[in-house]
């Protein structure tokens, strides 16, 4: 009787085991498939109502973190603060000279200039995954909302990240943190550009790589998307969209490429841990 | 633990209750930078009222109903769950319970193995970014809040699965008969 039970666990075990490896085997890199499609109609719902009812909760614990972090932040913000006014007044007279610089060049229409055919709708996080492995979150729109894969996603203070799959009433939305994501960046005023990239597990910083190191990038230097369009493709997201701020300058050499090239740590302007309401950015042209 | 139909659908309410909370509440709020995680403290408190076998299946379905929640490719979080569920549970088959503290320095341990197991598979699948030394703060901090948040959780899925469970009778003592007139 015992021996019968310890197969019949093993035999269960094993059968689990395999099942696990089966759906890894055909659904990784896959996206989402019609079992995953339905469960998140049915219970998208349902996380909407509970994410709603929880709200509350959430808030007061936030609130503890919050507080502790306040009392960190006060002085550097402080500091922040008054920089910030500088550049208020220099940013308005820029944006004067600069709206008579395009209509000088007759830039409006140009690719650069895409971000205008954007529709940005209005999004709130339902569901965020659990391990820091993973760096997504879903949101309660889909496509009846005419959101599409690869969409860009906003918070107010920059880019969040893009729609890595889409059902007809959420979205599955894949942060600058994510292991997968690279963004094409360019830092301003140098416009030196390159790929900006998550370090895993640090939701704090991002890594733009790539750059060509005879050129200088600051600490405090703003990155924002390059938003390249070339031979006819064009990268997911537009020009302009504010990413970070550089916080460190480091330059790495390639032993086997004989060659240096400049990282740089990147601030992300979003609060990538903290989302409630977001915007995607539907339309527009995608490569 | 008997499992008769109406147990089987209690645990599956209580997984995908846990499930959703995860998601819509424990995902979404940070303490010191860390969010928790419940889940594979909650496999490990089924597994340990259930057994092996019970916390293995639980530990598989929890990590197949986040999957398709979460839209992420689907095992992932079965094959590390269903593990946790199922050496949880043979701990309880093996050793006895004495300790109270015991159910929440298991979900403690298991919920560090279950993300470093997050983390394996992470790496065998292939990462594309590098790894920050926060990650540790990370893992160890879950575990923290699995300790904490574990005991509690113990308790209340213990009295949801109550009727199921085989309780020994407490042995008490009988008072030695005394003889007449002593």
């Amino acid at each position: 009787m015992y021996r019968k039970q310890v197969r019949r666990r093993r035999a269960v075990l094993a059968l689990l085991i395999v099942g696990s490896f089966v759906l890894l085997t055909i659904t990784y890199g896959q996206g989402s498939n019609g079992l995953q499609r339905g469960v998140s109609t049915i219970f998208s719902p349902v996380q909407g109502v509970a994410d709603r009812a929880l709200k509350p909760a959430r808030d007061l614990v936030d609130w503890f973190d919050k507080t502790f972090d306040a009392r960190g932040e006060n002085g550097r913000l402080k500091s922040e603060l008054a920089k910030t006014r500088e550049q208020a007044v220099a940013g308005q007279e820029a944006l004067q000279e600069n709206a008579q610089l395009r209509k000088l060049v007759k830039l409006d229409g140009s690719p650069a200039l895409a971000a205008s055919a954007y529709q940005p709708v209005a999004a709130r996080v339902i569901a965020r995954s659990p391990t820091v492995w993973r760096s997504s979150v879903n949101i309660d729109v889909g496509s009846g909302d005419g959101v599409h894969v690869n969409d860009p996603v906003i918070s107010g203070a920059g880019l969040i990240g893009r729609i890595a799959s889409v059902e007809p009433g959420s979205s599955q939305v894949m942060l600058l943190t994510d292991h997968e994501s690279a963004v094409s960046a360019k830092v301003v005023p140098s416009g030196v550009q390159g790929v900006v990239k998550p370090e895993v597990g640090d939701p704090e910083t991002l890594i733009l790589d790539f750059i060509d190191s005879t050129k200088r990038v600051h600490g405090g230097q703003t990155v924002v998307t390059a938003g390249w369009c070339a031979q006819g493709l064009c990268s997911f997201f537009p020009p302009g969209l504010p990413l970070g701020e550089v916080t460190k300058t480091s330059v790495i050499e390639q032993a086997i490429e004989q060659e240096a090239t400049e990282q740089v740590d990147v601030r992300p302007f979003a609060d990538l841990r903290n989302l409630d309401l977001v915007q995607v950015l539907t339309g527009g042209s995608r490569g | 633990m008997i499992l008769t139909p109406k147990m089987v659908a209690r645990i599956a309410l209580i997984g995908m209750v846990g499930v959703l909370l995860q998601l819509s509440f424990f995902s979404q709020v940070e303490l010191f930078h860390v969010s928790p995680d419940i889940l594979p403290a909650l496999v490990v408190c089924l597994a340990l009222l259930g057994g092996s076998l019970t916390g293995a299946v639980a530990g598989f379905s929890i990590g197949f109903f986040l999957d398709c929640l979460l839209v992420e490719a689907l095992g992932v979080s079965s094959l590390v769950l269903l593990s946790v569920g199922y050496l949880a549970g043979l701990f309880r088959e093996r050793f006895e319970i004495h300790n109270s503290l015991l159910p929440a320095l298991l979900c403690m341990g298991f919920t560090l193995g279950a993300e470093l197991g997050f983390g394996l598979i992470q790496l065998l699948l292939g990462l594309d970014a590098p790894v920050s030394v926060l990650i540790i703060r990370d893992l160890l901090l879950k575990s923290v809040y699995a300790f904490f948040l574990g005991w509690p959780l113990y308790l209340l899925v213990r009295r949801a699965l109550r009727p199921a469970l085989v309780e020994e009778p407490k042995v008490r003592r009988r008072r030695r008969p005394k003889a007449l007139g002593v």
